[in-house]
């Protein structure tokens, strides 16, 4: 047989395999069942909201806070550094850059844990790393960060250090959110900037 | 997973760096293939030489089924790799001006570049004439912009816009570089010149 025969009969055979795969890896779920339980059922997998007061604090660039509320809420108030990725959005290939930060603490919270804990299986499943529920959301965030209050006669250096990092964190959320709607939309666009520079390619 | 670079991630001039050697592979590949002959470039518009159109639906349908192999096997995500926006106006327009300027100097603007490192003057030429189509283009730009950025169709996949999957379109576009493949080669044999190539 004629070469150009024979190489022509092979591309076409690859196509015809290629176009029965399934191309929908990245969308499908990455790890098995078993993996998945054993992973949620670790404790490593939640931070509690003083943990998350510290970081925000410090303002810890290795941390993504990431508010699953809808975005009317969101505007409304949040979590001083976090972006919101409304759940119903989560899967949207637009927060592919976002999620596939392996460096980054991604740390879902929703108003309490059942949307956050929804996002971490569906998140970690498809196969991304590092990701973090914000222990009991955002109503444990305002009992203990927003309305918590020292009642008693004496203060261990330990509580003082607790009280003052959700002091800290209290002003932060306070400045934030009281700001213009104006201020507020600058202040967002900002944080967009890295997600914009995944584009890349020439324009 | 890929793709390797995410730009955050890198610095700069290590982004930088790999393209700088992408570059050199791609140009001393472009060399070896006998792209820095305007003769053979021009030959794809006589059909005495398809090289060029053999070349680029290789490389159309090695890229697209190898990146989907990479997807299948999970070793590259495809949503994170970049599509080009498409602006209609300008790749009509961009396309016309550089099919004319393709087939009027015998170069593309990287095959100039790859004949310019072996010596060839009209290469230098072309790429002097490439610098001042910059300059002008530069120069009219805020005239221009708003036929250049009309009809604005967004990062388009042609599997999207067909309605089919990627693998399915991967198929289609094999079987057009195959019909290509032997028209080209029922070309070359019709507009058979003799090779002046080794005379000069």
């Amino acid at each position: 047989m004629d070469a150009r025969i024979k190489y022509s009969l092979l591309l076409v055979g690859i196509g015809i395999i290629l176009a029965f795969l399934p191309f929908s890896a990245t969308d499908s779920f990455r790890l098995k069942s078993d993996e998945l339980l054993s992973k949620s059922t670790s404790a490593e997998n939640s931070l509690s909201v003083d943990q998350v007061a510290r970081m925000v604090n410090k303002e810890d660039s290795t941390m993504l806070l990431i508010d699953l509320r809808e975005a009317g809420q969101f505007k409304e108030c949040n979590i001083p550094g976090s972006i919101n990725i409304p759940f119903s959005d989560l899967l949207n290939p637009w927060w592919e850059g976002t999620f596939n930060q392996k460096n980054i603490k991604k740390i879902f919270y929703g108003n309490g844990d059942q949307t956050a804990n929804c996002a971490w299986s569906i998140v970690t499943g498809l196969g991304y790393q590092n990701n973090f529920v914000m222990k009991g959301g955002l109503n444990e965030w305002f009992k203990t960060v927003m309305l918590s209050q020292f009642r008693g006669e004496k203060i261990t250096p330990l509580e003082n250090a607790l009280y003052e990092a959700r002091f800290n964190a209290r002003k932060a959320f306070t400045q934030i959110n009281s700001l213009p709607d104006s201020l507020k939309k600058q202040y967002f666009k900002a944080k967009e900037i890295k997600q914009l520079k995944l584009d890349g390619g020439c324009q | 997973m890929g793709p390797i670079s995410i730009i955050s991630e890198f610095p700069e001039w290590l982004n930088l760096l790999i393209a700088f050697f992408i570059g050199i592979g791609f140009g001393f590949a472009l060399e070896q293939a006998g792209f820095s002959s305007s003769r053979r470039l021009a030959g794809m518009f006589y059909g005495y030489d398809t090289t060029v159109i053999k070349v680029f639906f290789t490389a159309a349908i090695v890229a697209l089924a190898g990146s989907q192999l990479l997807s299948f096997f999970g070793l590259l995500n495809l949503k994170l790799v970049f599509v080009n926006p498409y602006y209609v106006n300008s790749a009509i327009l961009g396309g016309i001006i550089m099919g004319a300027g393709f087939i009027m100097g015998g170069y593309c603007p990287g095959t100039s570049i790859s004949a310019l490192s072996i010596g060839k003057i009209d290469a230098m030429i072309f790429l002097l004439g490439g610098m001042v189509g910059a300059f002008l283009f530069m120069e009219t730009y805020p005239f221009i912009q708003t036929i250049a950025m009309e009809n604005y169709k967004g990062n388009m996949r042609i599997d999207e816009w067909l309605g089919v999957s990627s693998g399915v379109f991967t198929l289609l576009l094999i079987i057009a570089a195959v019909a290509m493949f032997w028209i080209a080669e029922l070309a070359e044999k019709k507009f058979n010149r003799p090779d002046i190539t080794s005379d000069i």
